[in-house]
């Protein structure tokens, strides 16, 4: 793998400490807490949440589905559990038969919305697994990302989210990176001979990173501007939009969600390009792509790709075209759940290591099935849950070994940070690589 | 008024009226709530979004090998009882003849012993998941007592129609009075318990199948 | 005919050798399912007893009862016990009219003081005693004060029974069956629409050798009649089980005699002997003539839907009372909806989240 591993450790170093610099959360009395988190779920249920939470028969299956269930096999951590507190307000509260169950269902209280944090943050990824498996056809994944806005409302987003999100939003930084660190990663690309276009007007093409390429996943910087230099048409990166991460919409505070999106569309709709492309990073794709517009309030005026679905895209076009570096290796790739399942991008990842030449090899488990990596929707800095995260490595590791695959592919950050923190802690040697890094690096000529 | 006049009589025309005004009211309710309109660009047509939902509606009864490894027995048996139970709820002559006189038609039925056969492994099912509810640590955690009601509500008229089909028990019409009247129970407990996940299900795998189909994605 | 003759004189007389009547001795005991160790015992109370004093009231009815116990094939032994008993008042055959008759009614009851049987037949009209009356006296009265020195009274008919016909919705003469007037004396409810001739005849042999009232059903019918459903001894029940019915009165399935369920019949909730016992000396029963069972001998057999709807169809109500459920259960939901709606928009409105 071609990325720092100082940076890594660094990286690891300074989530661990993020407990210690996050302010405490505002006081809020429990009443203001229950009150703001009705407020927020009953301003949002839509019908279709409405008939979804209307038809849960108690079932079970969505435990089967979930990988913090599957790995640890702890019945707590049932989906459809999660969704408690969201499910009884909207009983309560809104539902047809809100007269019958203002007698028969309990009122929640602030204890019971603290206790669900842990599940609603730590145990859930918002990967979506439990939504295909139910038979009732619910869609439990929106209602979790409901919930964890209305726990951000009633000031129980879990810390280090909130502290995020709050950075993000108020100062367009994270762990205290930002424009600088991008500009640093830009210039490092430059100094090694590579033209790296940034605010440049007239381009057909923005091209959004993110820190954490800069500081730490260098490698898919540098694919990606390889990439988009060999296509020979008119793109750029912004200072303006540089960041696709978006911890306002992973930890569930619409503004600083709002402040973040807009940041990317304003910076599109300035530079007038008609193609956004979003970094490898899991949750900044559905960010953009679809759940963008909610924030603009109107559909884009461009149209939004992950940079695998881009590379895809030009590949089938016979626009970029790549060496069969990888001729007879055994690879296997993960899909991410933001980029996958939630995201509908499957077939271009593949299309392209094929083209690499790789011998790919599929987990059991695969494609919109596919296991979350464990730390998706900002949940690789909460610390508490590294334990948790550990089991899902387990079962993770588990489905890489099967294969006897000897590099893992991915295209989102988180997933890879997930693995690599996994297989640091075990001791397992795999690469776990870049989609956009391999692809840029092995062009052809 | 014996007690089948009244079971057949007076109660059944109220219970079906609550019956249809109840599931009307909680179906109205849940799909009037407010709604957003969806900005981002549909990966598919519109057109295909229906499809995806059509199909999800019927695809999702049969789950995808991935799943159905780890969820097996609920499939099994949960398909085995449903399936049995609308067998004798529609396939047993004398309940053809009560959809035929307000439906205006009926259709052929079952002989009886074969009804009886899957009607005792419908009973058996049931009972066996009611156990399984009570011991499975994630059904224990999640189960309430709409749960339990609706089992016991569902199942009455299974038994009780045993029961007065193989004359054990009480008197015949005495029996075939509790029978009904246990249909009268469902009835009036279906539009106010998760038993209208009957009508709910289509919605909601229509809904989901739509909004995965809408990003491309086969649900 | 002396009316302190015996029945067993009375028998010789008419010519009834003593085979025939043992032959008929054995019949009533195998008939109400009785040992034939008891048959002696039956021959030898009947042969002796002393002719009983019947005396029949007829109220609100057709005589159709009385018409199916006389109006035989040929000439029966029942037929001929009929006339062993001492019928002291029976307004059809009585060779009296008029004030006459009204005397024979009241010397019978004098003379027999708590000894007489009291048969009756036809329901009694409470809501206006004088919708029927007999020498000026309404039903009502007659009814009391014969059944006053009555041993036990005998209920002919569904009529009598339950009130039948009369009583059937909306009952414009408040017509009631004897028990819901008399209710201190053993009263044996024989009801049908008629009865079956056999079973009247079983009943009363039944009285005449034990001196009590058999067994009877929670309806006040004798057990030995009316103790099991038609469904249970139909010949046609393979066919319910199989899943042959017929659907019209001239299809294949009618006429290959297959079940009438679909025809309305209501013999699984009906308890009488006439799949045994059957009509016209074992000739036949509605059913094997291919017509359902009405249900005669039960309560309110004429208020309980068409002859010809299912049992299992029930009396559900109308389709405009469902659609006017539907109607106003998606007005409340509507309501429910806008309601919850304006919340949605209040709490979006609202500052402070």
């Amino acid at each position: 793998m071609n990325i720092n591993m100082e940076a890594f450790d660094q990286f690891r170093e300074g989530v661990s400490r993020l407990p210690e610099m996050i302010p405490p959360a505002p006081e809020m009395a429990d009443d203001e807490r229950v009150r703001r988190f009705k407020k927020t779920i009953i301003e949002s249920v839509a019908p279709h949440q409405a008939m979804d939470l209307e038809t849960c028969v108690h079932c079970g299956a969505c435990a089967e589905a979930c990988h913090y269930y599957v790995a640890t096999q702890d019945a707590k951590y049932t989906p459809i559990r999660k969704l408690d507190m969201l499910r009884r307000v909207y009983r309560r509260e809104l539902g047809p038969n809100r007269w019958l169950h203002k007698l028969l269902t309990r009122d929640i209280t602030a204890e019971e919305l603290e206790e669900w944090q842990e599940l609603v943050y730590d145990s859930c990824t918002e990967c979506g697994r439990c939504s295909l498996i139910c038979p009732m056809g619910i869609h439990i994944q929106d209602m979790i990302i409901m919930s964890r806005e209305a726990l951000a409302s009633a000031g129980l987003a879990v810390a280090e989210q909130r502290a995020l999100a709050q950075e993000q939003g108020e100062k367009d930084t994270m762990f205290g990176m930002g424009k600088d660190m991008f500009m640093q990663g830009v210039e490092r690309l430059r100094q090694s001979g590579l033209e790296v276009p940034v605010d440049q007007p007239d381009s057909e093409i923005l091209v959004v990173s993110t820190v954490m390429d800069a500081a730490l996943f260098n490698d898919a910087m540098e694919g990606t501007v390889k990439i988009m230099n060999s296509l020979g048409r008119p793109w750029t990166m912004s200072t303006c939009g540089f960041e696709g991460a978006n911890f306002g919409y992973m930890a569930g505070y619409y503004e600083y969600r709002k402040d973040a999106t807009m940041r990317v569309i304003s910076a599109a709709i300035d530079l007038g390009v008609k193609t956004v492309i979003a970094p490898e990073c899991g949750h900044a794709y559905p960010a953009l792509r679809w759940d963008g517009a909610a924030v603009y309030g109107k559909p884009f005026p461009f149209e939004v790709l992950a940079i695998s679905e881009f590379i895809g895209r030009e590949m089938k076009a016979g626009n970029l075209k790549v060496k069969p570096a990888f001729s007879g290796q055994k690879v296997t790739y993960h899909d991410p759940c933001k980029l996958g399942r939630m995201g509908g991008v499957f077939d271009e990842p593949r299309e392209a290591l094929k083209a690499l030449g790789v011998d790919l090899v599929e987990m059991d488990v695969n494609r919109q099935q596919s296991y979350c990596c464990g730390g998706g929707a900002g949940n690789f800095i909460i610390n508490r849950a590294a334990p948790l995260r550990a089991k899902v490595w387990e079962l993770k590791r588990g489905q890489f070994d099967q294969t006897g695959a000897d590099t893992v592919v991915t295209s989102c950050d988180s997933c890879r940070i997930n693995f690599m923190v996994g297989a640091q802690d075990t001791h397992w040697e795999k690469p776990i690589e870049s989609l956009a890094a391999l692809v840029g690096a092995n062009l052809a000529e | 008024m014996s007690l089948l006049d009244f079971a057949r009589g007076p109660a059944l025309q109220w219970s079906l009226i609550i019956f249809v005004f109840g599931v009307v009211w909680r179906i109205v309710g849940a799909a009037l709530l407010m709604r957003t309109r969806d900005f981002s660009k549909a990966r598919v047509s519109s057109g295909d979004r229906v499809k995806g939902g059509v199909r999800t509606i019927l695809t999702r009864s049969v789950p995808p090998e991935t799943f159905e490894k780890r969820i097996r027995f609920q499939f099994i048996t949960g398909s085995l009882w449903h399936i049995g139970y609308f067998a004798v709820v529609l396939l047993f002559v004398p309940h053809i003849l009560f959809f035929e006189s307000f439906l205006g038609f009926g259709w052929p039925g079952l002989p009886n012993p074969v009804i009886l056969v899957i009607g005792a492994i419908t009973l058996a099912t049931l009972v066996a998941l009611l156990v399984r509810r009570m011991i499975h640590p994630v059904l224990k955690i999640i189960s309430t007592a709409d749960d339990y009601i609706s089992w016991v509500v569902a199942t009455l008229p299974l038994i009780t129609g045993f029961l007065a089909m193989a004359h054990l028990g009480l008197r015949y019409e005495t029996m075939l009075a509790i029978h009904i009247l246990s249909f009268e129970l469902l009835l009036i407990w279906f539009p106010f318990g998760k038993l209208m996940h009957l009508f709910f299900v289509f919605p909601s795998r229509y809904n989901v199948g739509a909004i995965f189909a809408r990003r491309g994605v086969r649900v | 005919m002396k009316k302190d003759q015996t029945v067993g004189e009375a028998l010789r007389q008419r010519g009834v050798s003593r085979r025939g009547f043992l032959k008929f001795c054995a019949a009533t005991a195998s008939m109400m399912a009785l040992s034939p160790a008891l048959v002696p015992k039956i021959a030898r109370a009947l042969e002796n007893a002393r002719r009983p004093s019947v005396i029949w009231l007829s109220f609100q009815e057709c005589t159709g009862c009385l018409e199916s116990i006389t109006r035989s094939a040929s000439p029966t032994i029942e037929d001929l016990i009929f006339n062993v008993i001492s019928l002291d008042y029976q307004e059809v055959l009585q060779a009296a009219s008029g004030t006459h008759a009204e005397e024979a009614r009241k010397a019978a009851m004098q003379e027999n003081h708590g000894k007489y049987l009291l048969v009756v037949d036809g329901s009694i009209p409470v809501g206006n005693p004088d919708y029927s009356t007999i020498a000026g006296i309404s039903n009502l009265d007659m009814l009391k004060e014969t059944a006053a020195g009555a041993a036990a009274i005998v209920s002919v008919g569904s009529c009598a029974a339950f009130g039948g016909i009369p009583h059937a919705n909306p009952n414009p003469t408040g017509a009631v069956g004897v028990s819901e007037i008399i209710t201190d004396k053993p009263i044996i409810n024989v009801p049908g629409c008629p009865p079956i001739p056999a079973v009247i005849t079983g009943v009363l042999a039944h009285y005449l050798t034990f001196g009590k009232i058999p067994e009877l059903d929670h309806l006040g019918r004798p057990v030995a009649f009316y103790g099991q459903n038609i469904h249970d001894r139909c010949y046609r029940r393979p066919f319910y089980e199989r899943g042959k019915f017929a659907e019209t009165f001239d299809d294949e399935g009618a006429r290959k005699g297959w079940c009438l369920y679909k025809l309305g019949c209501k013999g699984p909730i009906t308890y009488n002997a006439c799949a045994v016992t059957k009509w016209n000396d074992g000739v036949s029963f509605p059913i094997q003539s291919g017509h359902g069972c009405l249900g005669c001998s039960e309560p309110n057999f004429w208020d309980k839907g068409s002859f010809y709807r299912p049992i299992s169809a029930g009396m559900w109500g109308t389709p405009e009372g469902l659609a006017a459920a539907a109607v106003a259960g998606a007005a409340i939901g509507v309501g429910s909806a806008l309601a919850a709606r304006s919340r949605q928009k209040k709490a979006s409105e609202e500052e402070g989240a």
